[in-house]
C-alpha cells in the first residue's frame, strides 16, 4: 500500500508538471461552462441533462490525451525498465497511473458539482438525475481511463495510443447502431456494449444495477488486461 | 551470489541467449564482453526480472528470479544502457522516490539518499532538476539510483556509453571502489574499458557464452578475443 502511495504521488508530479493536465482542464471547463450559461440562459429550466451529455462527449475527447502518456511516455523515456525491475507488482504500477488519472478527471467533475449549487441556490432542481448523472459520469470516466491507460500500455508513441483510445471510445459509443444492422443475438451483444445505451438511464434518474455492473466490469477487465501487456515481455 | 543455471532466452524463432550457465561470486565484478547483439542486454535484463528466461533459471542471492521475483529484485541495483531518470524531477526527489520503489523504509531514506550523493559527489547538482544536467551527470545520478538502497548485486548494461574521457575513468574508478563490497556484473563492448575495469570476463558471441576467464591470467585480451571471436 505504501508502494502505491509513492507510486501515485509521482504520477500526480509529473501531471501537473506538465502542460497537458492544465489544458485539459482549461479546455473543460471553458467549454462545459459555456454550455452550462447557455443552456441556463436560454431554457431557464432547472436540470443539467443536456450538460452531463455535453461533458460525456468531453470526457470521451479529453481522457485519450490525459492517459496518453500514462505509460507510453515511461516506455519511450525507458523509465519503465525501471518501474518493471523495482520489488513491486505490476498491478500497483497499473492502479498508480489509473488512480492518478482518475484524481485529474474526478477534479474535473467535482469542478462541475458548481452548476448544481447554482440550480439549488436559484431553483427547485429534481435531484434524483442529477445524482444520477454525476453518478454516470464518475463510473464513465473509470472505464475511459481505464481502457485509455491500456492503449498506452501497449505502445510506446502517445499519438497512437491516444488515437487507438478515442477509437475505442467511439466504436463502444456507437455500437448500439451497428446492433441494428445484425442478426440475434449479435445485436444484442453489440446493443450492451453501447456505453450511451448505459449511461443515459442515469441522467434521467433510473439507476440500474447492471448499468453500473457494465462500467465497473469494463474497468476491471481493461486495469487487468493492462497489467497482463506489462507483464508480458 | 549470482546463478545463471542453462539460460535460453527465444523471441519466436530467434534465439537471443542460448544455454548460459554462470556464477559470480559476492565481491566480484565480472564483465560480460561481446560484439552488440550478442545477447548481453538480454542476459542482464533476465537477471534483472525485465524478460523471463525461455528455459534454465537465474538466482540472486539465493532467490529465483522468476518464482521469486520481488526477492531477487531488492537485492539487486540496476542501470539500463539509456541511464533512464524522471528529468522533470530534482536529484534528490528522483533519488527518495527510488529509495521508496526500492523498499528503504521511509524513515531510513533521508540517511540512505545522503550516503549515496556523497559517495557519488552530487551535492552540488541536488536540488537542480534533472533535465538541466550534464551527461555526465545524469549517468551519476542512474548510477546513485541503482545504489541507493544498498542492493548486494548492481548491475550496469554499458555504463560508459556516451561519456567523455575523463567520465569514463571516473565511472572505471567508482565501479572499481565498489570491489569487494558489492558484486558487479557490467556489459561493454569495449574490450579496453573490460580490462582495466574487472576481476572476470565473460565473452558472448551470438548469444552464447564462450569462455569466462579470469582477468589476472589474461594479459592480453584482444587477442583472446580475436581467437575466440
Amino acid at each position: 500500500m505504501r508502494t502505491l502511495g509513492v507510486l501515485v504521488r509521482k504520477e500526480f508530479h509529473a501531471t501537473f508538471t506538465s502542460p497537458v493536465a492544465w489544458v485539459v482542464c482549461a479546455v473543460y471547463l471553458l467549454v462545459a461552462g459555456y454550455t452550462f450559461s447557455l443552456s441556463l440562459f436560454f431554457s431557464k429550466v432547472a436540470n443539467l441533462t443536456y450538460i452531463f451529455h455535453q461533458i460525456y462527449i468531453l470526457l470521451v475527447l479529453l481522457v485519450p490525451v490525459i492517459t496518453m502518456r500514462a505509460f507510453a511516455e515511461e516506455r519511450k523515456a525507458d523509465t519503465l525498465e525501471l518501474l518493471l525491475t523495482a520489488p513491486i507488482r505490476e498491478i500497483w504500477i497499473v492502479l498508480a497511473k489509473y488512480l492518478s488519472a482518475m484524481v485529474l478527471v474526478g477534479g474535473l467533475l467535482v469542478l462541475s458539482f458548481s452548476y448544481a449549487v447554482v440550480l439549488l441556490l436559484y431553483g427547485e432542481p429534481d435531484m434524483a438525475p442529477i445524482t444520477g448523472g454525476y453518478l454516470a459520469l464518475f463510473l464513465l470516466a473509470s472505464l475511459l481511463v481505464a481502457v485509455g491507460t491500456f492503449w498506452s500500455s501497449v505502445t510506446e508513441n502517445q499519438v497512437v495510443a491516444a488515437s487507438a483510445s478515442l477509437g475505442t471510445f467511439l466504436m463502444l459509443w456507437f455500437s448500439d447502431s451497428v446492433a441494428y444492422l445484425l442478426p440475434a443475438p449479435a445485436d444484442l451483444f453489440f446493443v450492451n456494449l453501447s456505453i450511451l445505451g448505459h449511461f443515459t438511464p442515469f441522467v434521467s434518474g433510473s439507476l440500474f444495477l447492471s448499468d453500473a455492473g457494465f462500467f465497473l466490469t469494463g474497468t476491471l477487465l481493461a486495469l487487468f488486461l493492462t497489467a497482463r501487456a506489462l507483464s508480458d515481455r | 551470489m549470482v546463478v545463471l543455471d542453462h539460460v535460453t532466452k527465444r523471441y519466436g524463432s530467434f534465439t537471443a541467449v542460448r544455454d548460459v550457465s554462470l556464477t559470480v561470486e559476492a565481491g566480484e565484478i565480472l564483465g560480460l564482453l561481446g560484439p552488440n547483439g550478442s545477447g548481453k542486454t538480454t542476459l542482464i535484463r533476465m537477471l534483472t526480472g525485465y524478460h523471463s528466461p525461455s528455459e534454465g533459471r537465474l538466482s540472486v542471492a539465493g532467490f529465483d528470479t522468476v518464482r521469486q521475483p520481488l526477492e531477487a529484485r531488492r537485492r539487486i541495483g540496476y542501470v539500463p544502457e539509456s541511464h533512464p531518470s524522471y528529468s522533470h524531477m530534482r536529484v534528490s526527489e528522483f533519488l527518495r522516490f527510488m529509495a521508496l520503489l526500492r523498499g528503504v523504509p521511509p524513515s531510513a531514506v533521508p540517511a540512505a539518499v545522503g550516503e549515496t550523493v556523497e559517495s557519488l559527489r552530487l551535492g552540488e547538482v541536488l536540488s537542480k532538476p534533472i533535465h538541466t544536467l550534464s551527461r555526465g551527470y545524469r549517468q551519476r545520478v542512474a548510477i546513485a539510483q541503482a545504489l541507493v538502497h544498498s542492493p548486494d548485486v548492481l548491475v550496469l548494461d554499458e555504463p560508459t556509453n556516451g561519456l567523455d574521457p575523463r567520465q569514463i575513468i571516473e565511472t572505471r574508478h567508482l565501479i572499481r571502489g565498489l570491489a569487494g563490497r558489492r558484486t558487479v556484473i557490467m556489459t561493454s563492448h569495449i574490450l579496453g574499458e573490460i580490462a582495466r575495469t574487472v576481476d572476470r570476463v565473460a565473452i558472448l558471441l551470438r548469444g552464447g557464452l564462450l569462455t569466462v576467464r579470469s582477468m589476472a591470467d589474461t594479459p592480453d585480451l584482444e587477442a583472446l578475443f580475436l581467437s575466440l571471436a
